[in-house]
């Protein structure tokens, strides 16, 4: 589910833009840290839980923006790779400025108290908090489907994917979409890192840790394809679960056998299309 | 080359062989890592600059190179003059294996595809504790007696890196190295004119992986032990910091580029360690908005450019 979320705003800042945004890790981890310093913050309400999940993805939004404009929109002509190598020093100094703000100790974000403990599912305890990220995840998937399918914007954001020189030869402001786009995406991230706060230790080294599986989940389903990364999210953490129980030395290993063997066999991955 | 660049090289060279009566060993220590660094960017530099290929996985070859070598003196027992010429050839070993299937790919999905077998690699050097040590690396694969102390060390490492870099040189002068430039100008016209351009990109990832490895051996041994971290991702992108720093299309690019990258490393990391990948991050970034062409470019040096496609 979190990877869904991070996966699925790669895609898409990578569909439009063509950027393969090494720093969505990174928003990712702030999106858990602003979590953490909300949850802090906030006086202890029922309702104050509720309100850091909406501001702290707001935040990393925020973010993603003033690095859209400030930075990648300079850079949008030249080699994809110069923005490959960009958006990495970006990882660095992400990194570097959250050690800085909140020191290098584990937080953790405590859960609300509705979902604090835990229901009986078949006989078996199951941490309520789970369950709303399991009702949570279909709710997002829906939703980003009624965005892309069933609205105008949704419909520039599929249209730009296919042929951008042609949207904005029919008068579209691409521009502008690129950033609304990133902001988007970075929002996703976001709210992935804020929403898998409470379930994990926020540390330092979250943001490498994510990345390189949702890399995996993007370029197993195909860059660009939304489909594609709910697809290959489930099947990236079924393999990471269940690989774990089974060849617990080498599941990583698994996971990057597996991508290695899309690229070679479809090198724009199961649901992506084929560029030329 | 221009007809005063021996002059140029010699001048350098005489300065690189006294400098140890002048300096303390720390600075021979920088010294030796500089080189070391230089070594690996180049190497990298002769896919990025000269093939057109970017390889987010280096640190790969760099790793089997150096684990290679410290194997090699700890568990075979092999001398270490033996064992270092022989570890670089685990790393293309591994970088044909690899290459293989990775120059079949193009621009981001090479670069990609690279970091997976980079993230491989890591994991069954971190995983395999009864061959590696795991987290805990190998330790104590010091050279032999002579060789043990900073000043000469340095020197056998000046040797060692200076012979990679005429081998270098002599492939990217080589009509083989014109053939990798017109590969990657364009491969299509590339293929017109019968170069077969997969085995081009194959032999120069392999030469690269092989060269990537003399470094990482020549690392190991200057360290003293080695670690999973000599393939891990942020390894990968030291070399390309450093010839994107020094600036891609010239040979010596990322020589210089390796001088500022360790010199900017020990004067920020020993402040300020906290700092450094901010101000690397920061310096990758400005680099990359401001300076296309790295400092070399910014010094309008056209002399050892590399001539696009002859």
């Amino acid at each position: 589910m979190f990877l869904f979320l991070v996966s699925v705003g790669m895609s898409l800042i990578f569909g439009v833009t063509r950027i393969v945004n090494l720093a969505h890790g990174s928003f990712y981890m702030v999106g858990a840290y602003l979590m953490v310093t909300l949850v802090e913050l906030l006086p202890e309400r029922p309702w104050s839980f509720w309100l850091a999940l909406l501001l702290a993805p707001l935040g990393v939004a925020l973010l993603g923006g003033l690095i859209e404009v400030g930075l990648l929109r300079l850079i949008y002509r030249r080699d994809p790779l110069m923005q490959l190598i960009l958006t990495f020093g970006l990882i660095l100094v992400i990194g570097t400025l959250v050690l800085i703000a909140w020191g290098p100790d584990n937080k953790s974000v405590s859960r609300p108290e509705v979902l604090a403990g835990s229901v009986r599912v078949f006989g078996q305890p199951f941490p309520s908090y789970y369950l709303l990220v399991l009702v949570l995840a279909p709710l997002v998937a829906l939703g980003l489907w009624l965005i892309f399918y069933r609205t105008r914007w949704g419909m520039l954001i599929r249209a730009a994917t296919v042929d951008r020189e042609m949207l904005g030869a029919l008068g579209v402001d691409v521009s502008a979409l690129y950033t609304q786009v990133f902001v988007f995406g970075s929002w996703l991230a976001g709210l992935g890192g804020a929403l898998a706060a409470p379930t994990v230790a926020v540390a330092m080294g979250m943001d490498g840790d994510v990345l390189t599986t949702a890399f995996v989940v993007v370029v197993i389903g195909g860059l660009g394809s939304f489909a594609g990364s709910f697809v290959s999210a489930l099947l990236v953490g079924l393999l990471q679960s269940f690989g774990i129980l089974v060849f617990p030395a080498i599941s990583i290993v698994l996971l990057f056998a597996l991508m290695a063997v899309v690229l070679v066999v479809r090198p724009w991955g199961l649901f992506g299309r084929a560029e030329e | 080359m221009t007809a005063h660049a021996p002059r140029v090289a010699g001048a350098i060279v005489l300065v690189l062989a006294l400098t140890p009566l002048a300096l303390p060993p720390f600075f021979l220590q920088l010294l030796t890592e500089i080189a070391i660094v230089g070594l690996f960017a180049t190497a990298f530099n002769l896919l990025m600059g000269f093939g057109g290929m970017v390889s987010f996985g280096h640190a790969a070859y760099f790793a089997l190179g150096a684990y290679a070598a410290a194997l090699l003196v700890k568990k075979a027992g092999v001398p270490m003059l033996l064992a270092l010429p022989v570890a670089p050839l685990v790393a293309a070993a591994g970088a044909l294996l690899f290459g293989f299937f990775i120059v079949r790919l193009t621009h981001t999905y090479f670069a990609m595809l690279s970091l997976a077998f980079a993230q491989i690699v890591f994991t069954v050097i971190f995983k395999w504790k009864t061959l590696t040590g795991g987290d805990d690396g190998l330790l104590d694969v010091w050279p032999p007696a002579p060789l043990k102390s900073p000043a000469t060390y340095y020197y056998f490492t000046l040797a060692v890196v200076g012979i990679c870099l005429l081998a270098l040189h002599a492939v990217v002068s080589s009509p083989f190295g014109y053939a990798l430039r017109a590969v990657r100008e364009s491969p299509r016209r590339a293929r017109f004119i019968g170069v077969d351009v997969r085995r081009h990109q194959l032999v120069a990832f392999v030469l690269s992986g092989f060269f990537s490895g003399v470094a990482g051996a020549l690392f190991a041994f200057y360290n003293g032990s080695v670690f999973p971290d000599f393939a891990y991702f942020p390894k990968s992108f030291e070399p390309l910091v450093v010839a994107l720093l020094g600036g891609v299309q010239s040979f010596f690019g990322p020589l210089a580029g390796a001088f500022g990258f360790k010199i900017l490393e020990w004067l920020i990391s020993r402040q300020w360690p906290v700092y450094w990948p901010l101000a690397l991050g920061g310096i990758v970034v400005l680099v990359i908005v401001v300076l296309p062409g790295g400092f070399v470019g910014l010094l309008g040096s056209r002399r050892w450019r590399a001539r696009p496609s002859a």
